[in-house]
């Protein structure tokens, strides 16, 4: 059953605790992997996560799969102004996780533009220099690479 | 087998990577209706890309939550007195309907303003221009006849004398 914190005045901080013990770590993460600095992450942590409980309706259980993707975009958008100027092709040295390790230097450019700064697959194409659809296998590869890791 | 084929393509990464074109959303959201294997590995996806920002994630500092919880409450204590201002002049407002029509007299409302074509500028300055000329020359011949007249007056009275 769905069910709305932000709309719902009976809203209980139980279900913004359980909000943010499922997502804030992943969307400290996330937004570190864009701002690239630990005190500003954890501002706009506080500023996404608020506003996200304000303008969207927080689906519980049944939708819980997809609320991250939305969140992730969500803080994607709220963060333009780190994602829209002008993106060096080189992943952020202090993106230290065993995941990423996992990744040859191009696959972890191309998903690190896409999944930090989302930049497309076209722009991609030119920045590097190949076509599109190496940057969609290479794409599709690294993410494999990282499923495998948790036995997916 | 042809779904097996498009779930292998990378449609779906691209997809939950959140950069798939409009054609491609509308096919993947055609193809999670229409085959449930593929709506299955979409949801299996999305769940390991949860996994995996979980794996990448960093705990917040102690006291993130108790500020967030603060900043909702503001905002729901905020919106709340905002609508106890605004209910009661709606339920007076509701009541008292009928006696309110009693007292106030229907007036049409209509704009006093109108809408013209910007075109229309330059004629309106041609206008103010023109009625400019115009005046600088009425008093321009309005001073020359006063002048006229003036002389017309001393030639008069000159002319009287020398008959004389």
């Amino acid at each position: 059953m769905f069910k709305a914190v932000s709309n719902n005045p009976s809203a209980e901080s139980k279900d913004i605790r359980w909000f943010y013990d499922q997502y804030a770590p992943m969307l400290l993460g996330y937004i570190n992997g864009i701002v690239q600095d630990h005190q500003k992450s954890e501002d706009h942590l506080v500023a996404i996560l608020t506003s996200f409980v304000k303008d969207v309706i927080i689906l519980q259980e049944k939708c819980r799969i997809n609320s991250w993707l939305e969140l992730r975009q969500y803080a994607q958008s709220k963060l333009t102004l780190f994602t829209a100027k002008d993106y060096q092709l080189k992943p952020n040295p202090s993106l230290k996780t065993e995941r990423l390790d996992l990744l040859d230097d191009l696959q972890k450019q191309i998903f690190c533009a896409i999944y930090y700064h989302g930049k497309s697959i076209p722009y991609l194409a030119t920045a590097i220099g190949c076509d599109e659809i190496e940057i969609r296998n290479q794409l599709k590869l690294s993410i494999d690479k990282m499923r495998r890791k948790s036995g997916n | 087998m042809e779904i097996n084929k498009i779930i292998k393509s990378g449609l779906m990464e691209t997809y939950v990577m959140g950069i798939a074109t409009e054609e491609e959303i509308q096919q993947v959201l055609s193809l999670k209706k229409e085959y449930p294997a593929f709506k299955e590995a979409l949801e299996l996806l999305e769940y390991d890309m949860e996994v995996l920002a979980q794996s990448m994630g960093i705990e917040p500092p102690a006291g993130t939550l108790s500020k967030i919880e603060h900043e909702i409450n503001e905002i729901q204590r905020r919106n709340q007195a905002l609508q106890t201002t605004f209910e009661p002049e709606y339920r007076h407002e509701k009541s008292n309907g009928e006696s309110r029509q009693e007292k106030y007299i229907q007036v049409e409302s209509e704009s006093n303003q109108m809408r013209i074509n910007k075109a229309w500028k330059w004629v309106f300055i041609a206008v103010f221009i023109l009625g400019k000329v115009f005046l600088a020359c009425a008093i321009y011949f309005y001073l020359e006849n006063r002048q006229a007249q003036e002389q017309i007056k001393e030639l008069k009275i000159e002319l009287k004398q020398k008959i004389r």
